[in-house]
Parts: C-alpha cells; structure tokens; sequence
C-alpha cells in the first residue's frame, strides 16, 4: 500500500504573465470547450525549487558559512578528529598522529574543498593540472578559488549539516585507505546533502551520461488551469523620451504590446510518499521536513514571471490536503463548466464547485468515504496552515 | 465470451507520445498501448530498468515490462477525441564541461545560481498534448499473460505508483473505476462506459441539475473504436493503422510495430 498525498489549491493572480509562450503570451488551455488561462507544471516546478522557501524549510537547520573550512578537513586528516568536532566552537586541538602525512592532508583537504567553490579559469595561461593522477593535460584548465597555501577559498561557502557528516566520513575512509579522494567520491560530495536529496527526491532526474544518479521523481504536477473563462489581453504601451522637446514631434520614443492576463488557479499535486522516503534512503524525518518544505513553496510561491511588470505574488486562499491509499485523482472536473463571480463571489464558487465535486466523486467511487483531509480557507479564515502542515508532514513516516 | 478488464481514462490534458526525435514531442490523437500498459505497469508497482541500481534489477525489471506489453491485448472506445494543444517548453541548463570538469549539481537551484548567468543555456522543446479527451480502455488477458485480470483491478485501485496519462503531469481527473467484465464481443464490455452516463452519476450525486450540462463540454461525437488483432469483435474496420508502440524494450526505450484496426460505433455502442 502506498500513501499518496494529494495536494489541491486555488490561488488567484492579478494581471500577470507568469509563464510565457514563444509569442511571449501567456500560456492558455482549453477545458470544457472554453479558454483558460494556463501555467505549465514544469514553470511551477520551477518556482518551488530555487524558491528560498523550499530550501530554507528543508535544511531546518543551521549550516555553516566559512572560507576555513579547507584547513579543518586537514587537520581531521592530521589528527584522526572527527570534522563535526573540530567545527565546533572553542577548536580542540590534537596532535597529528601520523598516518596521514602533512603533504597529503593538506593536498586532498584542497581538492575536496575546490568542489564547494566556484572554478575560475584564468585567461591565456596554459597550465597543467598537477594535482590530478594523470596530470597530462596541457590545456588550459579551471581553477577552483581554494590557495594551496592556506586552504582558504576566495568566497565564503555555505556548508549544510549534511554536507559536514558527509565530509567527516569521507576524510575518516581517507585516512584508513591512505589513498586520494577519487573523482566519484568527490563528485557526490554535493549530491548527498539534504536540500539536494530533498529536490531530486521530489522532482528526479535522469542523466544520460551518470545512471546512478537517476531518480525517479515522487512528485506529480499538473499543469494550473483557470478555473473560469480567461482571455489572453494585450497591454499597449508607450514610453516617452525624457529629451523630447516636442519640437518636431510628441510621439512615444518606443511602443509595444504585452500580453498578460488574470485568473484564479487550480493546481494539483501528488506525493508518493513512500518512493520519496525510498528515495531519500528511509530517512522519515527528511521526508516530512521535504513534503512540508513542498506544501509551503505550492501555497506560497509564484512563478516569477515578468514580476517586476506585474508584482504578481500570490498566496493561495484554499488549499485541500488529502491523505490515502487509493487511486489519486485531481478534481479539475469541477472546473469543466466554467466558475462565473455571481452569487458569493468567483472565489467561493470555486471552493464549492471543488467541496461539491469531491464529495460526488466519493458517492459515486467510494460509496461517499471521503479520504483523510485537511484544508484551509483564508476568505473565511477557517482552518490552520501549521495544522495542515502537520497533517501533510505526518506522511513522512508513511 | 472472454473476461474483460475494463476501466476510463480522463484528465484535462493527456499525451500519448508518438515518434519523437529532437525538439518536437508529439501526441497521438489515441491512446498508445505503452502508456496503457505503463500505466497498469505503475499501479503494479513495476519500476523503469534505467532507474535500476543493478543489472540483475534491470534484467528483471526488464522481462516484467515485456511479459505485460506481450500477455494481453486492448481496445479503446473514445467519444470526445478532445483538441491539441502544443506546449511551448524551455529549460535552462548550465553549460556541461567535458571529462573532469563535469559537474553534478545536488540541487535545480544550485545548478541555475551556481554559475554565471551568461553560461545558462536553454533547451526548447514543443510538447503536444490532447484536451477535453475521455477514453475507454479494455484489457484482454492472452495465454502468456503474467497477472489475472483480477489482479490488476486491484493494483489499479490502490496502485503502488502514481498515474497519470501519457506523461507525468497529466494526472487522473476521474477514477479509473476498473471493472472485470464477460462479454460477447469488446465492444459490449465497454458499452456501459458510457461519458454521458458518467457523468450524469457523478452530477446527481450532488443533485446538482447544472452538471448534467457537463456531457456536451466534451464535443463528444460517434465513438471511434481501436482493436488489437486478436479481439473478439463483430465490426469490420474501416481502418487498419500500423502504429509504433508496442513496448520492444523498456531499458533502450525501443518499440515495434502493431497493427490497430479503426471503426466508429453506432448508437449505443453498437454496429
């Protein structure tokens, strides 16, 4: 049995053109024989995973910013101490014991700290890249910002929690193999930290080139879809030339057409709870802080498009969580015959089409046992969004 | 008489992928026995081989794929073929290195903000999809068929993955509602699938008299049935169409050939 959370919103937008189409239009569907406007699942996507919502509420926790970190992995390497210890405050200091030479420690502390900053190729030198086993490639080559010397890296990097224990147990197999870091081993340094697990676990990803990375994504996405009749329109504008004196002409310096448009959303999501528990290797506690971190970026992120034309961020005023085993469904039928603003108001209109639509599907499919759920409303103020949250993130142990 | 496993495909947006080379991904009008199949696949629980960790895993997962995709035969019975719509589609990638100096970013946000913006670029594809379109599927089990068709009833109402219709973000918009049926002829297994009589149930559920205006949203027309060559029929094509999407192998995404016989159904489902 698997435990599937399915997530539904409506979130009105003002004017806007949140995602665009090769016209630079915004995007449109037809349902129910009527034209809506649209946002695409991918553009959503998007949005909630380099929103700082989501990976501020994933990490949940205090990371480390440092340029120093280069020279505690050498001394973990010297002295045998574990990397989480040397990082804390009052440094204890050991002396090396000796199974890791000075050389070694301080060549493999710098090229695991390269992988955390920025490469910088420097212009029109040829160099060599000797630190590498091979070492034959006589082309020009990137540079990590790390000094040799100091072990310090030009930018201050940001370490997460996860990334430090994944560290520390890299540099322990070190010093036990006494061999270099391999390039696999160092490749996956970033991958396993919790706001990476916590994307891909989500969205997946294939790469063609590295299988082993393949993950198959526990998140469903449907494209949003406005829930009444939405008609691209065009906005035409002007811009005038401040020196224009007017003395051979008032016209406008430029003019030009935007499309945009406005509309009140329906999304859906669906988490299999389950896969994104497998995917992020049974951990029960990542796997609510990610669906949690995924249900604040759905309610509370817009697409950024055109933003600084149209300000256009929104919150969503009702959210639908419901929780279960059964066959997942959106409820986007409520929205075939379109939502008109009479009697309470397009809003509320839509939150009943919604509440009617799922209740009637669950008389017909499941002799009317509706599914676990938990919502919000903000027009009326009903419901709480922790509780909803916590509701949702319950699924992490599945 | 044979047993029939019978069951309804509807989401706003669905896309049945036809040959796709480059940036244009094409939908079919009609459902492809892959993504019907995919989709039994996904309520079993049956992973994808290039997601395997191991070749014994992919080897298995393979033959499971293929047992299915060769174990039963399907007919389709569509009512409302819905409109097209082609999805224009861009992503941004940071430019790849070459040997050592590829990089694998553990986050989207790391791989859009790790860089310089200049060494953004972006992909386009266009992506076609089927609107307002409803469909009946039936499943016939043939003698090498892997699970009873009871079985898959079950796994289609509690699947162990998510479904969707063709691609990931074309979830289910109605419940499957697969049912196991002794007909005659395919076309008498789907004739109760009915678009309008589903949706005058779901409609006077709620007692609502404008739902039941829901049936002509769906421009429904003269069903259009589509049969594998072993069904048990009484209608003669009108058509018979080669399409390529008969899953080969699912770890080197290859399809062969199948031959899909065409014709339009009368009132009530009949000749």
């Amino acid at each position: 049995m698997t435990t599937f959370l399915q997530l539904h919103l409506l979130t009105s937008y003002p004017p806007a053109c949140l995602n665009r189409d090769d016209l630079n239009r915004p995007k449109t569907a037809v349902m129910g024989g009527v034209p809506r406007l649209r946002v695409s699942s991918q553009s959503l996507k998007r949005a909630w995973r380099i929103s700082d919502t989501f990976h501020e509420k994933v990490s949940d926790q205090m990371g480390i910013r440092s340029k120093e970190l280069g020279r505690r992995m050498r001394d973990a390497l010297l002295n045998g101490v574990a990397l989480a210890d040397l990082l804390k405050p009052g440094t204890l200091q050991a002396e090396p014991d000796g199974k890791v030479s000075d050389e070694n420690a301080t060549k493999w502390a710098w090229m695991i700290a390269g992988e955390f900053v920025d490469k910088k190729t420097k212009d029109g030198e040829e160099e060599t890249e000797g630190e590498e086993p091979e070492g034959k490639s006589k082309k020009k080559v990137k540079k990590p910002n790390v000094s040799k010397e100091t072990l310090k890296s030009e930018q201050i990097v940001f370490y997460s929690q996860k990334e430090i224990e994944v560290l520390g147990t890299l540099i322990q197999s070190l010093r036990e193999s006494g061999r270099p870091p391999t390039a696999e081993q160092l490749r996956v340094l970033k991958v396993k930290e919790a706001n990476g697990s916590a994307d891909l676990a989500l969205f997946g990803r294939m790469l063609a080139s590295s299988p082993d990375f393949n993950v198959d994504a526990a998140c469903q996405v449907a494209h949003a879809i406005t829930v009444h009749r939405a008609a691209v329109e065009d906005d035409f504008f002007t811009a005038v030339d401040d020196l224009n004196t007017r003395e051979v002409d008032a016209g406008s310096a430029h003019m030009g057409e935007q499309g945009f448009g406005a509309g009140l959303f329906y999304s859906y999501v669906c988490i299999d709870c389950d896969l994104l528990k497998e995917n992020l290797g049974g951990d029960a506690e990542l796997t609510g802080k990610t669906i949690k971190a995924l249900v604040e970026a759905a309610a509370t992120v817009a697409p950024t498009g055109k933003q600084n034309s149209f300000a256009n961020r929104a919150w969503a005023p009702y959210v639908l969580a419901e929780k279960g085993s059964r066959q997942p469904r959106g409820l986007s039928l409520a929205f075939m015959k379109p939502v008109n603003e009479y009697g309470e108001g397009m809003i509320v209109n839509a939150m009943t089409a919604l509440d009617t639509m799922r209740t009637n599907l669950d008389k017909v499919y499941h002799s009317g046992q509706p599914l676990p759920s938990e919502s919000i409303n903000a027009l009326t103020g009903e419901g709480d969004f922790q509780k909803l949250l916590d509701f949702a993130t319950g699924s992490g142990g599945v | 008489m044979r047993d029939y496993l019978v069951f309804q495909l509807y989401g706003p947006l669905a896309a049945w992928g036809d040959i796709a080379v480059g940036e244009t991904r094409p939908s079919a009008m009609t459902p492809t026995k892959s993504a019907v199949l995919g989709l039994v696949a996904a309520a079993l629980g049956l992973r994808r081989p290039d997601t395997a960790r191991t070749e014994a895993e992919r080897a298995e997962w393979e033959s499971r794929h293929i047992a299915l995709a060769e174990g039963y035969g399907m007919a389709v019975r569509i009512e409302a073929l819905g409109l097209p719509l082609t999805d224009y589609h861009t992503a941004q990638v940071p430019s790849s290195g070459t040997g050592k100096n590829r990089k694998v970013f553990s986050t989207r946000r790391g791989e859009l903000t790790h860089g310089h913006k200049s060494d953004l670029n972006t992909i386009l594809s266009r992506r076609e999809y089927r609107q307002d379109a409803f469909y009946a599927v039936a499943i016939w089990a043939r003698g090498n068929s892997p699970y009873t068709l009871h079985e898959l009833r079950r796994a289609l109402l509690e699947p162990c993955f998510m479904l969707y219709l063709g691609r990931k973000s074309c979830p289910l918009a109605l419940p499957l509602q697969p049912e196991v049926k002794s007909a005659e002829a395919v076309e008498d297994a789907l004739a109760s699938m009915h678009l309008e009589g589903i949706l005058a149930r779901v409609a006077e559920a709620g007692g609502d008299a404008g739902w039941t205006k829901l049936y002509t949203r769906f421009q429904p027309s003269a069903p259009l049935l589509l049969w594998d060559g072993d069904a048990e029929t009484r209608l003669l094509p009108e058509q018979t169409i080669i399409r390529r999407d008969a899953t080969l192998s699912r770890r080197s995404w290859q399809f062969t050939v199948r031959d899909e016989h065409q014709a339009h159904l009368g009132q009530g489902g009949q000749l």
